[in-house]
């Protein structure tokens, strides 16, 4: 296995353990909708094996895993061609540890630092909703910003697979209404909060008491906090400026590619064929946006292949799929993987700019056959 | 005519944008009318500076209002409820997506080579992407009614729902229509290196313009901030307008053509300035006062439209760049349609605007008020008139160009009727047009018609007995055209013994040239029986009067091998519908007469007896045979031989 594979299948892994915690976690929360109990009653099937010693080691590595990755990920990229999605999917999850980060230390730290802190849910939605409503708005904005990036990675891996079509029913649906009961379970329970604290003066006590606890440590978790921050801070720029740097030093070098049908496409050096599509408006299919992992941006490479970056491990295997058996053809390349190094290419774009998910999870369907003239453009 | 229709339609139209300005002046006299609007800009005015003063304070207020209301457990449910909206809506247009995105894909890979096409595409993308829109509205403001919002929450949710949508359809709109980045998807003609900015521009000030519409209204409703929200208000439609302006003169300059390009232009107003001129009256209108603001706006609207209509609607026949008349009556007829649209659609926005509906000034007894719906009613008429005549006249001139220059002496061919009616065709539209408009412009300006027409009966009975011969001649020429009788350039007799070419025809009688050079001008009703001389085919007979020794057998043969040689010729062989034949008619004494026939397109006998009697003649001499020389030979008998004695 080669680092490609290697990089990207372990952000897909820590990603999918840490969307699995987050909605055990919401899940916990809409059960709020029934009673406050119910949702301090489940905490212990739903939350309680991350605080394991499995489960606690496995988080932290995935949160580690998953934050070093991405911020790898951009500092390894070309260029800024991005689907909309991918946009909003790299804002939220830079966004998302400074956000999230006060709500892991308050849980998390406050227990450690000081032992008689009760971080049930009612103490926690006591705060939110009567003492410091300013973190209430501040987790609201976490719930949606790490399940949109969540979703949307979730979705755009698993509706290539052949699997999509039976599951896709279900899970579609389920990524709308997990994050939706989560809410409406976190105001019910709100509710509840608000009405127990004018009603029972004994927890309303207890409550205080314990947030003057918490206050005591707050400077000592503020400088924790603000420690990660500018690690993470200083991760960021650094992703960044070597991204800048090298698309920088690739601006001298400009080439140029030719598709058929006579259009052409020119870019900096080492952008791959998809990215110099793009960002020259040439019409080009790429559902997965250039991950390498559906196919549909396979192009035939009629001249200049040896200016092309050999293929790596993801390319093979995702055109070795993509043929079902049969031998790679000779000439095919992935269009997101082969990154332009000299002049003189020309490539075919094989399938229709139109192609969709179903175009990587049954590619015979839009196979044209060797003798068959390929699909009309046209719908 | 033309100049006249037109004429006749841009004063309708000036007469029509005032309308509602006279609508609105209602029963006070011009001076009085001025001093009001005057008071009113004052006052306008200084509320605007009260505001200045006032709003900061109010803001201030404002904010810690809404801090304090915020920072609650109400605060913390109100977010919580926006934000399960917004998430309900997302995964409505998201689900819808999954479906839709594969035909938008479509949309985007389909090569356009015309504006029409990239009209149709357009539409298409601009539907599944309104759907989406709508769906998502629809899904948020939906589920908004299952919660129970804290107060005045709910409708600040669905006003922004509402301000989100109109950003979004903006959005859109402005990038289907000037397509940035996609060329040959644009649909208005724009400099593909300005579309980017033009967008951008656009878009900004449209989203200024609706926040300035939707937010100051919310401060008023919900927090009676007055001050505040008139504020906000004056800063956003401000700085629309100054981008606007910046937009107007920076995008609508003329490109720099190739040098000595400007030598070749007569210089007119540039069209930037007179935009910035039209952004810059609807700002000062609005703050003279809102009525007359949104008046302003949908006039200047109007205008505009109007400034770039042409272009716009010839773009699609004829693509970027090229100048120069189009090509057909098509783009004509659409631009005429197009205009007239815009102004009845400015008219009813108007209307609207001004919140009085047209069944409500039609009974409003102020003079004012029914003049300017009167000469909208005159102007609705020009329009349609103009319409109709520009359809016409184009279809007429369009064929009539297709078939060429006119000329009455040469042969006529099939296009001869059409050349014939056309012409008649025009004149008598334009004549029925004009008769018709300023009858029904009397009647739509009130002036009772009726007399009028009853003493034009009258008159008309009068005249009528007089003008019986007219009468004849007009109705008999409509079914000699009707049945096509003959037709410009044919050689007709008529049974008063005038015969010639047809030269002319007008609506009442028919010029016909005489071969001699005379031109006789007849009454339809006095050409009776029509001899039309030029139809399909004629067969010409002459006699050829040979002596009496002559064997009639070879002759026949002759006549018809010079028949076949006349046919092999090359240039008398297309005109001989059938051949020269001839034979025996007639023996006279010491004369036999033959007879030879030819049959030959309409015209053509003549040269082609001529040059067949010269053949044969030929062929005669070779038989050492003349034509009978009517010489008779007198014998004399001697006396009976007597025997010499």
């Amino acid at each position: 296995m080669q680092a490609a594979t290697v990089v990207r299948n372990a952000r897909l892994i820590s990603g999918l353990v840490l969307m699995a915690f987050v909605t055990g976690h919401l899940a916990n929360l809409s059960i709020g909708i029934h009673s406050l109990e119910a949702m301090e009653a489940w905490r212990a099937q739903l939350m309680d094996p991350w605080r394991s010693g499995v489960g606690q080691p496995l988080l932290l590595a995935a949160v580690c895993i998953h934050v070093a990755f991405g911020l790898y990920a951009i500092s390894a990229r070309r260029s800024m061609t991005l689907s909309r999605a991918d946009v909003v999917q790299l804002v939220l999850g830079l966004l998302t540890p400074p956000l999230l980060l006060n709500h892991v230390v308050v849980t998390y730290m406050a227990d450690q630092v000081t032992p008689d802190f009760d971080s049930a849910y009612g103490m926690l939605l006591a705060i939110y909703w009567k003492f410091s409503p300013g973190y209430a708005f501040q987790q609201l904005f976490v719930v949606v910003i790490v399940w949109i990036h969540a979703a949307l990675g979730l979705y755009s891996w698993l509706v290539l697979k052949p699997v999509w079509r039976r599951v896709g029913g279900f899970v579609l649906p389920a990524l709308f209404a997990v994050p939706i009961l989560a809410l409406i379970g976190f105001a019910e329970a709100g509710k509840e909060v608000l009405a127990k604290l004018a009603s029972d003066p004994a927890w309303q006590a207890h409550i205080t008491d314990n947030i003057t606890s918490i206050v005591k440590v707050t400077s000592k978790m503020d400088a924790l906090q603000a420690q990660i921050l500018l690690t993470y801070g200083a991760l960021l720029l650094l992703a960044a400026g070597v991204f800048a740097a090298r698309m920088l030093r690739d601006r001298l070098t400009p080439v140029r590619i030719v598709y058929d049908g006579g259009a052409c496409a020119q870019g900096r050096r080492g952008l791959s064929v998809l990215e110099l599509s793009i960002l020259n408006d040439v019409p080009h299919a790429h559902v997965c946006s250039g991950r390498g992992r559906c196919g549909t941006c396979r192009v035939q490479v009629d001249a200049g292949a040896q200016a092309l970056s050999p293929a790596n491990d993801i390319e093979q295997a995702t055109l070795a799929r993509v043929s079902e058996g049969k031998p790679v053809a000779a000439g095919v390349r992935l269009a997101c993987q082969a990154r332009v190094l000299g002049a003189g290419v020309e490539v075919t774009r094989l399938l229709p700019a139109y192609a969709d998910a179903s175009a990587a999870r049954l590619p015979q369907d839009w196979l044209a056959d060797d003798a068959a003239p390929a699909r009309d453009p046209a719908p | 005519m033309t100049w006249l229709m037109r004429s006749l339609c841009v004063g309708a139209l000036s007469l029509a944008a005032s309308a509602p300005a006279f609508a609105a002046a209602g029963e006070h006299s011009l001076a009085a009318l001025s001093m009001g609007a005057l008071a009113e800009t004052k006052a306008r005015i200084e509320t605007l500076a009260g505001n200045f003063a006032q709003a900061p304070g109010e803001l201030r207020q404002l904010t810690e209002q809404t801090r304090k209301s915020m920072m609650s457990g109400t605060g913390v449910r109100g977010f919580t409820y926006l934000l399960i909206l917004l998430l309900v809506g997302a995964a409505a247009e998201w689900l819808y997506w999954t479906y839709a995105y594969s035909p938008l894909r479509a949309i985007h890979a389909t090569p356009v080579e015309t504006p029409l096409q990239a009209l149709r595409l357009g539409l298409r993308h601009l539907l599944l992407r309104v759907s989406g829109m709508l769906l998502f509205t629809f899904a948020a403001i939906g589920v908004s009614a299952a919660f129970s919002w804290p107060a005045g929450m709910h409708e600040l949710v669905i006003a922004l729902t509402l301000l989100l949508l109109s950003l979004r359809l903006s959005w859109v709109a402005v990038a289907i229509i000037v397509a940035p980045g996609r060329p040959q998807f644009k649909l208005v003609p724009v400099d593909p290196r300005r579309a980017r900015w033009l967008a951008a521009t656009v878009v900004v000030a449209l989203s200024l313009l609706a926040f300035g519409q939707f937010v100051p209204a919310i401060l008023e409703r919900a927090a009676e901030a007055r001050h505040a929200a008139g504020l906000l208000r004056f800063a956003a439609y401000a700085a629309a307008t100054l981008i606007l302006l910046v937009g107007a003169f920076t995008l609508f300059s003329r490109p720099s053509g190739p040098s000595g390009a400007a030598q070749m232009r007569l210089p007119i107003i540039p069209r930037s300035f007179l935009l910035a001129l039209l952004v810059a009256a609807v700002f000062v209108a609005w703050v003279m006062s809102e009525r007359v603001a949104a008046v302003t706006l949908i006039v200047a609207i109007v205008i505009a439209l109007q400034l770039g209509l042409r272009d716009m609607v010839y773009f699609y026949w004829r693509g970027d760049g090229e100048s120069g008349e189009a090509q057909g009556a098509l783009p004509a007829i659409v631009l005429s349609l197009a205009r007239f649209v815009v102004v009845l659609v400015g008219i009813g926005a108007a209307a609207l605007a001004l919140d009085t509906p047209l069944t409500a000034l039609a009974e409003s007894v102020s003079p004012w008020v029914r003049i300017g719906l009167r000469l909208l009613g005159v102007a609705v008429l020009a329009l349609l008139a103009h319409g109709v005549w520009i359809a016409v006249r184009s279809v007429v001139d369009h064929r009539l160009a297709g078939i060429g220059p006119v000329d009455p002496h040469h042969t006529p061919d099939a296009s001869s009727r059409l050349l014939t009616l056309l012409p008649l065709l025009r004149v008598t539209t334009a004549v029925v047009l004009m008769v018709m408009l300023v009858l029904s412009s009397l009647w739509a300006l009130g002036i009772e018609i009726t007399p009028l027409l009853a003493g034009a009966g009258v008159l008309g009975i009068a005249l009528g007995f007089g003008a019986q011969a007219l009468v004849r001649d007009v109705i008999a020429g409509i079914f000699f055209l009707a049945e096509d009788a003959f037709r410009v350039g044919e050689y007709v007799e008529s049974g008063t013994n005038t015969k010639g070419t047809v030269e002319r025809i007008t609506l009442r009688s028919v010029a016909l040239r005489h071969h001699n050079g005379p031109l006789h001008f007849v009454p339809y009703g006095s050409l009776g029986t029509v001899r039309n001389q030029s139809r399909d085919w004629v067969i010409d007979k002459f006699n050829l009067p040979l002596p009496i020794e002559v064997d009639s057998e070879t002759i026949r043969k002759m006549i018809k091998k010079i028949g076949e040689d006349m046919k092999n010729d090359p240039e008398l062989g297309g005109l001989l519908l059938e051949p020269l034949k001839g034979k025996l008619y007639r023996v006279d004494p010491s004369v036999k007469i033959f007879r030879c026939k030819f049959r030959s397109p309409p015209g053509k006998q003549f040269d082609l007896r001529a040059s067949a009697l010269k053949r044969i003649e030929a062929a005669l001499k070779k038989l050492g045979l003349g034509f009978a020389d009517g010489r008779q030979t007198v014998l004399m008998h001697p006396p009976a031989a007597t025997p010499p004695a």
